[in-house]
């Protein structure tokens, strides 16, 4: 008689990369098959570039005291992409579960909630990764401009930028969870509502008093009022990107315990009935 | 040994009770059918053991451990598969078995998956992406993922409810096969009852979130003290009609055939009666009580 036994796995909280790489993976399948996610990730940031690029070329027509009004324009629009490529990721492919109903499948397997949030920032930081230094090509070709002009600086813009898009994918997502797919819309104007007190392409100052108020508990403002002075003066005050940090951060761990809360709510109603 | 133990389960939503109350247990290599009407609380119930949706009270001990404090543990040895949940449509057949044998750690995944996709007929559609598959086809994508990892303890909620009789014969053979041979423990539903009958070695009822019977699906069934017998008149009808009218029997025509629905011990009374009314009947047959006939008088609550 054949005996079989069995022996269950240690019992382990650490993450696991498997689990995470296996996440990466499925939206690595996804977008080489996916024309409109390709779309998003190399077509549309062209195409506002292009416009954006042509609309500040005209404007320094206008203002020949403003030399660098392209590069403000362009580098803002750039970073901004950041934000936004990094929150798109986060909600989206939480959408992506939605619509195809593959929720239960992913938490019903071993993966941990940690994980899937680590998943979700790789797929980000990865698709940023191809995105952006394909923008950064289109606006050397295009206007012969230097996003490396940055110099150092750029390392920690760059850092500032993706934590601001986490945490507004984080507590988007935590919205589309608590409400399911009818607050979709959410996924792609959320980062918008923020917009305009970032002040991407105009200084706070240019904010009317009660919005100067909002754009000092908004982080991306202090990065784009910094990369002005760099332009500018060729340096910044790096108070600016400290204060920036310190909000990303208490931001980040807000909309990921928000996220974590909303799960743990769906969690009472069932997972199989969000969509 | 028992690999999953319920104990007290209950899920409200609101003022709604789900689930009341239920306990039950499976044991190591037992295929147990968890049956019931639409609303009974059976998918409910299957969510809970799996972690999505969490109980208002009960305690769930699934390979001895409670599952709350051990999901990832736990979770890593069991498997699901359902015909409402779907896997993601723009990937091809074989990236989403990769994508889960890698989410379960699967080791040798590539020939584990080659293996399975041979098994269940997916080979030759393994390059398709999965929105172009059929539904029987779905169904069979959907179970092979449910056998990925090796599960010592694996949920179906309606797992053959697309496929057509030839292949839920023989999915119905490799559940049988892997629970034979692996010692695999299986929570079953269908509302397929002659696919229960054969598979499931115990079956349990709920109806509105209870549990209203525990047995073998052929004990249930044996609950039904009813027959049906079927009489195929070629004269005297009428005459036959009346008779069991006069014995107040309860039965339906349909066509030529009478068929007297009557408790097993007096179906010879019934013939007997027949007989000395010199009413001949010219075929007969007698339908024995099915577990369907057992799910039908629950559903309307005549048992």
């Amino acid at each position: 008689m054949k005996i079989i036994s069995y022996k269950l796995p240690p019992r382990n909280q650490k993450m696991k990369f498997n689990r995470i790489y296996a996440l990466v993976l499925r939206f690595y399948y996804l977008f080489r098959h996916s024309w409109d996610r390709i779309g998003d990730a190399f077509y549309w940031p062209t195409i506002d570039l292009m416009i954006w690029g042509l609309t500040s070329t005209f404007f320094k027509s206008f203002a020949p005291n403003a030399p660098q009004i392209i590069l403000i324009v362009l580098s803002g629009h750039m970073f901004w992409l950041i934000v936004w490529r990094a929150q798109y990721e986060i909600t989206v492919n939480l959408l992506e579960e939605l619509w195809n109903r593959n929720m239960i499948n992913i938490f019903v397997s071993p993966i941990k909630f940690s994980e899937w949030v680590t998943s979700f920032i790789i797929v980000g930081l990865s698709k940023a990764a191809m995105s952006f230094p394909f923008a950064m090509l289109v606006v050397y070709l295009a206007y012969k401009i230097e996003i490396l002009f940055f110099s150092w600086y750029f390392v920690p813009i760059i850092l500032l930028m993706f934590m601001t898009g986490w945490w507004v994918g984080f507590f988007v997502s935590g919205l589309i969870l608590r409400f399911g797919t009818k607050v979709q819309t959410l996924a792609w104007t959320f980062a918008w509502l923020i917009g305009p007190f970032a002040a991407i392409y105009y200084p706070v100052s240019t904010l009317p008093g009660w919005a100067q108020t909002i754009a000092l508990f908004v982080p991306a403002s202090y990065v784009f009022e910094g990369a002005r002075e760099i332009i500018y003066n060729g340096y910044t005050d790096p108070t600016k990107f400290y204060i920036s940090f310190s909000i990303n951060l208490v931001y980040l761990i807000l909309s990921i315990a928000f996220l974590y809360s909303s799960f743990k709510k769906v969690l009472e109603k069932g997972l199989v009935k969000v969509y | 040994m028992d690999i999953l133990t319920v104990t007290n389960l209950t899920k409200k939503f609101g003022k709604f009770t789900a689930v009341n109350n239920i306990s039950f247990s499976l044991r190591e290599g037992e295929i147990l059918g968890l049956l019931g009407p639409n609303g009974a609380g059976k998918t409910t119930t299957i969510d809970i053991l799996l972690g999505v949706t969490k109980p208002t009270s009960g305690k769930i001990t699934i390979f001895n451990l409670p599952f709350e404090e051990n999901r990832v543990q736990i979770l890593k040895q069991m498997n699901f598969s359902a015909a409402y949940i779907n896997l993601p449509w723009s990937l091809k057949v074989w990236e989403n078995l990769y994508t889960f044998a890698r989410l379960y750690e699967v080791d040798g995944f590539k020939e584990k998956v080659q293996k399975l996709m041979k098994e269940f007929k997916l080979y030759n559609l393994k390059d398709k992406p999965t929105d172009s598959l059929s539904s029987g086809q779905l169904t069979r994508l959907y179970l092979c993922k449910a056998f990925i990892n090796n599960p010592r303890l694996l949920l179906l909620d309606e797992p053959t409810a697309f496929l057509d009789p030839d292949v839920a014969d023989l999915m119905r053979k490799y559940i049988l096969k892997e629970v034979k041979t692996k010692k695999t423990s299986i929570l079953f539903t269908s509302h397929n009852m002659a696919e229960v009958t054969e598979i499931c070695d115990r079956v349990i009822f709920l109806n509105r979130g209870k549990i209203i019977a525990k047995d073998t699906p052929i004990n249930l069934a044996m609950r039904i003290k009813f027959c049906r017998v079927r009489l195929f008149f070629d004269e005297k009808k009428k005459n036959a009609e009346e008779l069991l009218r006069n014995y107040k029997y309860i039965f339906s025509l349909e066509g030529k055939e009478i068929v007297v629905e009557t408790e097993e011990e007096k179906v010879g009374q019934l013939l007997g009666r027949l007989s000395l009314a010199k009413l001949k009947y010219s075929q007969i047959t007698i339908e024995k009580p099915t577990l369907e006939d057992f799910f039908i008088k629950i559903a309307r609550e005549k048992i």
